[in-house]
């Protein structure tokens, strides 16, 4: 099949947002036009403050573009209701932070499963989905404990499991290695390219780091919120 | 049903581990509620068994009777007996002459003695000595045969430790006697009245014990079925003048609405206790939601709705209560012990006699305390799950934890809080319903919730104002403090309100209760007085039916001329349902020695008509619950005259039981035709003697020449002053541990919130120290806060206390009791109570300035 | 000298209604006034109450008849209990109250209503003070009240008056014979014992008029009654388990009374007799010997399970006697839960047989006793 003929994944069209803070206005991004087809893993580098999180968050459909188009895996995320967004959010993207932001009162097998149960998925279906993520990533040692037992390393993988569990399409990863040493940091990097090339997941990884530069088979430069470079 | 497990699952992971990480501050607030639950219930159970109780005593005294002869404020011919039974209507009339009487020598509580006609009365009272009625029928044979012969109750002949055929001794203001005891009666029926305290004897026993002969106080019906409307009009013809037939239940009616009455306004009282505990609940959940907006976040962004977010919030509120009020039952399972004693007590000085046996548990006071426990619990954890599911999603990406933006409520807070304090004033002028200001009651309570939306502003303004003053005071750490008081926001103004609450009940009640004892204490020394006050033994209990003997207004008349006796007459009658008392005295006499504290009407004018019986004098109590005004007319029947004069004036009085009409005792005997004295009051005409040795010389005469064989009450007017100032105490006593178990818990609220408060600033707090605060600067710094919620609690609360004050005295007071008292503040009570106050809330701050500096700096500042 | 009978059944039906309570006083037995000689009537006098005796009885029953010819039967009954011995009135406080007495008195009444075959009773029990129950005299009239009830015996009627709950009556009798006094001028030996005696008197025949109202409908008859007045202080003897008393009026203007007393060991005790009144109110004693009851029936009580006996046989040789006694109903049964405790039966009989083989007919009432509850006054 011509895959070049196949809609993009993901597309956007002048995509803007600006934040208000008190009587100040914050662009976060502006007039951002590109398109990513599946199967790509993608980086966006740029400094702190270069519009990469808020693009991210868009396409995450934690925030809605202030202008401009946002089409994401079929859908018109500009567009979408509250409801829609939360089924996107569950459904089609999986997250990862840089902070990890697994529950502190969960232990690692209930962070897992939590996006799962929230789909609505039986409890038994989840836990058999979340070990198989688990193990894979090394975590099946893990199951039991709270993240506060864990170093940085073992929290992100678990992070990834958490992320894959419903078996998005897209993959959108906010600085996965900012609070990892270099070691776990690659490890992460590594993890991310795995799932990109034997699972095809669509993976988008913001970053100002340089260890995903070459497992990227697409990157984008931001800048004050625009894309000044695209690099294929 | 999966939804419902899995919703019970996340609330398991992310509410109640939480909760456990965090169990101390989490059982502050269980504790809280669970005492506020605790007290709730055991009033509501407490009055229940009081009114359960009486309710029970009156429909085993009145048993199957229909119908009552009786003549108000005496007793009835016993001639009518005969007639009665054969009238045609009637099954049975039979006679009833009742009595409190003590045990010769014992102090504690009399005992009913119940004289009837054993034969007469078969049909409409049970009653039962053992199991087989052979021995019954035997028994009362014995009863009727044998002088001076009574039948106790088990229970009663327990106490005394008496048996069958023992002796015992019985007095009574007629005669003091020796009874033969036949036997014990069993638990049911009849011997269940006044808590099993009671006895049985044939009526010829009874006249002729108390002297009644030829007298009965009361003549019971039983009719025949199917009685018509004639019948019942013939009975009445029968009936001389001033003798009537009434319903039973009169006086169950009364006593039962007077309960119910005071049932509510204490149910009121104790639901304070609840509803600042509600606050507590709002400052925990909207701490535990606040401080956790990131994980809210994450939910969010994993998926979870608004409207998963809501219910997890809302049910930590349900999970609150449900488990504080199983923490109450213990809790009240105690207190409601202490309560039935009080609250019985209580009843029992201010409405009806009530003697609580056992406690029943109604279930559907359980189930309403439980409800009202939870929904007041949802109600305070709404707030916060609303203002939780305004978390973004797109939080989950900041680094840090943010402030949630609150200075946009601010001003509507404070706009409602001033309209609700508005509308005090217009709420305070309703009228009651039934006998429950329901107005005022209103009225309390939009001041109270209107002054706490109050202290968000006020915290501002001290966080502003303050500042600068207390640099000065206290340096760097006081100013800190004061600027972040007034940029915390609307979750340290709850705790705030919770304190507001609390310290303007108990600042109102303070007042209140001043102004009514020194009221209470002027009028004992000026109306009520008299340096010995005497009347027969048990008159109270006995409803001033009895009269002194002659041998004893004998002695009276012959006392020295250096004393003044002045005679009186009581009786108990009814206004339409009300019961009152008239009061016959030498008013010119009496006037030498006291006074009335005339509330309306001009003194000069009224005292002369009054002193010769041509108009009366009222209670404002009596003034209230007829509604008769001054001029118009009073009217009363005795016997078969007629009393009809005007009403001259209103006057203060806080006799219990009712209001009381005082007249001219010369008049009044004329009129009725009756010359026979209640009591009489004795002055010492010689003003400069020592008074207090005098009486107590005077007292023991009086004891010694009649006092044996007349059982009487001397009192000085010294100790009646005590013992009124002390039932008002008792009585008291309960709204004040209510209003300290509310002011407890509100100070376990200041705890709590800023115990939290602090937790959510670690990291700034830290970061203070990383850059040279020490230990102390930052204690000083938290204590600097609290003593500024403290402050803004306290003086809001005294501002609101004493609008309060005013409310409770003059519109609360007057629509449930129809009294007011002369406003007076105990100014030196308020000025200590409040460093105390102050001094209890700095202590709770002790935990939190302990909590800041457990951590290390170190830690918390990694992320960054 | 003529032994004549005794009024036991009534006396006994008494002491069933306070059965311990009077025993228990047998202790005070002594005290009391007792029967010792001729009773030396005096009338009106003795009509009243005789204070000081332990019982007294005033005992009306009757057959009676409307225009229309329905039958009824009747009794009224007054009793009088001394509740302490006489002279403890000394005791009392002074003043006393009005209540208090030494009196007691009790009334039944019952009507048998025969062709309804319905069967109606009350009593009532109240003490003799203020008005509510007591025997007085005033000039030649005797009235014995108890509430609305009331015989009121005048020289030469009695009225009587009762209302109950379902029935109503309201007669005058007029003696047809003068009165009878059993025994020796009244002195009717009861027992073995010598002590054992009372004074009694009976109205053998009385000519009865009046209205009686059964629920409201009130109906004129007419008929005879019979009326006994007895009063003692002596107690019962052991050995008693119940009695059997007969009254009967036969056409030929004579009487009939006899009471057999049962014994625990079965058969009749020797104290047990009979009066044959004559039309000239002349009469003549019947002993035990002259007398032989057969019991020819049952009935079997479905309120109480006793089992009385419902038709008899009496012989009274000396007399060639030969009776059928009938009950009119076989429920005349009276059962007494709230006072006494004690059930017998009491009513209205009709009499067949034959006298010195002539046949007669007559009319009467039977009363029977310890059928239901063992008579035991020990108890």
């Amino acid at each position: 099949m011509d895959t070049s003929l196949k809609e993009p994944l993901i597309v956007t069209q002048g995509l803007t947002r600006i934040y208000n803070l008190g009587t100040t206005q914050v662009v976060g991004i502006q007039d951002i036009d590109l398109e990513i087809p599946s199967g790509e893993l993608v980086v966006l580098k740029g400094e702190s403050g270069s519009g990469k999180s808020t693009f991210l968050s868009l396409l995450a459909g934690l925030d809605h573009p202030t202008a401009g188009r946002l089409r994401a895996a079929g859908q018109n995320l500009h567009q979408a209701t509250p409801d829609e967004l939360n089924r996107y959010r569950r459904e089609v993207v999986g997250m990862i932070f840089q902070s990890f932001n697994l529950l502190p009162t969960l232990t690692v097998v209930e962070n897992v499963c939590l996006p799962a149960l929230l789909a609505g998925r039986p409890y038994q279906e989840a836990k058999n989905q979340a070990l198989k993520w688990l193990e894979w990533l090394n975590l099946e040692k893990r199951l039991h404990h709270y993240p506060t037992e864990l170093s940085g390393g073992e929290m992100q993988r678990a992070a990834i499991s958490r992320a894959l569990i419903n078996e998005p399409s897209i993959i959108l990863a906010d600085e996965p290695t900012g609070n990892l040493d270099s070691r776990n940091g690659r490890i992460v990097i590594e993890l991310l390219s795995e799932l990109n090339r034997s699972f095809n997941r669509t993976i988008i990884i913001a970053t100002h780091s340089k260890l995903a530069d070459s497992f990227a088979t697409l990157q984008f430069y931001l800048k004050d919120g625009k894309i000044t470079e695209t690099i294929a | 049903m999966r939804r419902l497990r899995f919703f019970i699952k996340l609330q398991f992971w992310f509410s109640l581990r939480q909760m456990r990480a965090h169990y101390w501050r989490v059982l502050a607030v269980l504790f809280g509620i669970a005492i506020g639950a605790a007290v709730f219930t055991s009033i509501r159970l407490a009055v229940d068994a009081s009114l359960d109780s009486f309710t029970q005593s009156m429909s085993l005294v009145s048993g199957k009777t229909d119908w009552v002869v009786t003549r108000p404020g005496g007793r009835v011919p016993e001639g009518l007996v005969a007639r009665l039974n054969v009238h045609p209507a009637v099954e049975t009339a039979s006679p009833l002459l009742t009595s409190y009487i003590k045990i010769f020598g014992e102090e504690a509580e009399p005992f009913l003695l119940i004289g009837m006609d054993p034969i007469l009365d078969r049909s409409l009272r049970g009653w039962q000595v053992k199991k087989t009625k052979q021995r019954d029928v035997r028994l009362w044979l014995d009863l009727v045969r044998e002088p001076n012969t009574v039948i106790l109750s088990q229970r009663l002949a327990q106490r005394y430790n008496l048996k069958p055929a023992d002796i015992v001794t019985l007095e009574h203001i007629h005669q003091v006697s020796k009874f033969r005891i036949l036997d014990t009666l069993q638990p049911q029926g009849l011997a269940l009245v006044n808590g099993g305290q009671i006895g049985l004897a044939d009526i010829s026993t009874m006249q002729e014990f108390t002297g009644l002969q030829g007298l009965v106080d009361q003549i019971d019906l039983r009719l025949k079925p199917n009685v018509t409307g004639d019948d019942l009009a013939d009975l009445k013809n029968l009936l001389p003048p001033g003798i009537i037939l009434e319903t039973p239940t009169r006086v169950k009616e009364t006593g039962d609405m007077m309960i119910r009455a005071y049932q509510l306004n204490l149910s009121l009282l104790s639901f304070v206790s609840l509803f600042v505990g509600m606050f507590l609940v709002y400052s925990l959940v909207a701490l535990n939601a606040a401080s956790r907006r990131r994980e809210v976040a994450i939910l969010r962004s994993l998926g979870g709705s608004k409207r998963l977010i809501f219910l997890l919030v809302l049910s930590e509120g349900l999970f609150l209560g449900i488990v504080g009020w199983l923490l109450a039952i213990p809790i009240g399972s105690i207190l409601v012990k202490y309560m039935v004693q009080g609250v019985s007590s209580t009843i029992s000085h201010l409405f009806v006699r009530v003697h609580v046996d056992g406690l029943r548990l109604d279930p559907w006071e359980i189930l309403l305390s439980f409800c009202v426990t939870v929904f007041i619990c949802l109600l305070a954890a709404y707030g916060p799950a609303r203002e939780a599911t305004s978390i973004a999603p797109r939080e989950a990406l900041f680094l840090q934890d943010s402030m949630p933006r609150q200075r946009r409520f601010g001003r509507q807070i404070t706009l409602l809080g001033l309209l609700l304090i508005a509308l005090a004033w217009p709420l305070s002028k309703l009228p009651a319903l039934s006998g429950v200001s329901v107005g005022g009651y209103t009225a309390i309570f939009f001041l109270v919730l209107g002054s706490s939306f109050l202290s968000l502003w006020i915290l501002q303004w001290m966080g502003s104002v303050f500042p600068p003053l207390l640099s000065r005071l206290g340096g760097e750490p006081a100013f800190l403090g004061g600027r972040f008081v007034r940029d915390a926001g609307r979750r340290t103004a709850v705790s705030v309100g919770a304190l507001v609450t609390a310290m303007a009940l108990f600042v109102a009640l303070v007042i209140m209760i001043h102004s009514f004892r020194s009221t209470v204490a002027l009028w004992v020394n000026q109306t009520l007085a008299g340096d010995l006050l005497l009347r027969p033994k048990m008159a109270g209990f006995n409803q001033y039916r009895d009269h002194l003997p002659e041998d004893v207004v004998r002695v009276l008349r012959a006392l020295p001329d250096d004393v003044q006796v002045l005679p009186f007459r009581q009786v108990l009658l009814h206004y339409a349902k009300t019961p009152y008392q008239i009061e016959a005295i030498d008013i010119k006499l009496f006037l030498n020695y006291g006074s009335f504290l005339l509330l309306k009407g001009n003194f000069e004018k009224i005292v002369d008509p009054v002193m010769t019986g041509q108009g009366v004098l009222v209670s404002e109590v009596f003034a209230s619950q007829t509604g008769l005004k001054i001029g118009q007319r009073y009217r009363a029947q005795f016997g078969k005259s007629i009393m009809n004069v005007p009403i001259l004036g209103i006057v203060r009085d806080y006799r219990t039981r009712g209001g009381v009409v005082y007249t001219a005792l010369e008049p009044f005997q004329r009129m009725s035709g009756n010359y026979e004295w209640s009591g009489a009051r004795i002055f010492f005409k010689d003003r400069r003697q020592d008074l207090k040795k005098s009486a107590e010389d005077l007292k023991a005469m009086i004891f010694r020449d009649i006092g044996q064989s007349h059982p009487l009450e001397i009192i000085s007017g010294e100790e009646l002053r005590r013992e009124i100032l002390r039932i008002f105490d008792e009585t008291f006593a309960i709204t004040t541990v209510l209003l300290l178990i509310a002011l407890l818990v509100a100070g376990l609220g200041i705890t709590t919130t800023l115990t939290v408060l602090v937790l959510e600033r670690i990291r700034q707090l830290n970061t203070m120290v990383a850059v040279g605060a020490s230990a102390g600067q930052i204690r000083s710094m938290i204590f600097w806060e609290a003593v500024l919620m403290v402050m803004a609690g306290e003086s809001l609360g005294l501002i609101c206390g004493f609008f309060m004050s005013y409310i409770l005295i003059y519109v609360i007071n007057r629509q449930s009791f129809g009294w007011t008292f002369l406003y007076q503040v105990d100014w030196s009570a308020l000025l200590v109570s409040i460093p105390l106050i102050l001094a209890t809330a700095l202590i709770a701050a002790l935990p939190a300035t302990l909590l800041v500096l457990r951590s290390s700096p170190a830690l918390v500042l990694k992320e960054s | 000298m003529r032994r004549h009978p005794n009024s036991w059944p009534v006396f006994f039906f008494f002491i069933l209604f306070l059965n311990p309570a009077i025993l228990a006083d047998s202790v005070y037995a002594d005290e009391y006034l007792k029967v010792t000689g001729p009773c030396r009537f005096q009338f009106p006098r003795d009509h009243g109450a005789h204070p000081g005796y332990l019982v007294e009885w005033w005992y009306y029953t009757g057959n009676l008849s409307d225009p229309a010819g329905k039958r009824y039967g009747f009794q009224l009954t007054f009793f009088r209990t001394q509740i302490s011995p006489p002279g403890l009135e000394s005791r009392w406080p002074d003043p006393a109250s009005a209540w208090r007495t030494t009196q007691l008195f009790l009334a039944h009444a019952a009507i048998s209503d025969l062709d309804a075959s319905r069967f109606y009773f009350d009593q009532q029990m109240a003490r003799g003070a203020l008005g509510l129950a007591g025997a007085e005299q005033q000039g030649d009239d005797t009235r014995i009240f108890l509430g609305t009830w009331s015989a009121l015996i005048k020289s030469g009627k009695h009225f009587l008056k009762a209302r109950a709950d379902n029935f109503e009556i309201n007669f005058t009798l007029v003696p047809a014979k003068p009165l009878v006094a059993h025994g020796n001028e009244g002195h009717s030996l009861k027992g073995i014992k010598p002590e054992s005696a009372s004074c009694y008197y009976s109205f053998t025949r009385l000519e009865t008029s009046g209205t009686l109202k059964i629920k409201g409908k009130p109906v004129k008859v007419r008929g005879t009654a019979w009326m006994d007045h007895e009063f003692s202080t002596a107690p019962l003897e052991p050995d008693v388990t119940g009695w059997d008393w007969f009254s009967l009026q036969l056409e030929n203007n004579t009487e009939l009374m006899i009471y057999l007393l049962r014994t625990s060991q079965g058969g009749y005790s020797s104290a047990s007799s009979g009066t044959f009144v004559l039309p000239s109110a002349r009469t003549r004693h019947l002993s035990v010997k002259d007398i032989q009851a057969d019991i020819l029936d049952h009935w079997k009580s479905p309120h109480t399970n006793g089992v009385y006996p419902s038709r008899w046989r009496i012989q009274i040789h000396p007399l060639k006697l030969d009776l059928i006694l009938e009950p009119n109903l076989a429920d005349q049964e009276l059962i007494t839960p709230e006072t006494t405790q004690v059930n017998y039966w009491e009513g209205s009989v009709s009499v067949k047989g034959k006298i010195a083989d002539k046949e007669i007919k007559g009319v009467g009432y039977i009363e029977m006793t310890g059928y239901a509850n063992p008579f035991n006054l020990l108890k």
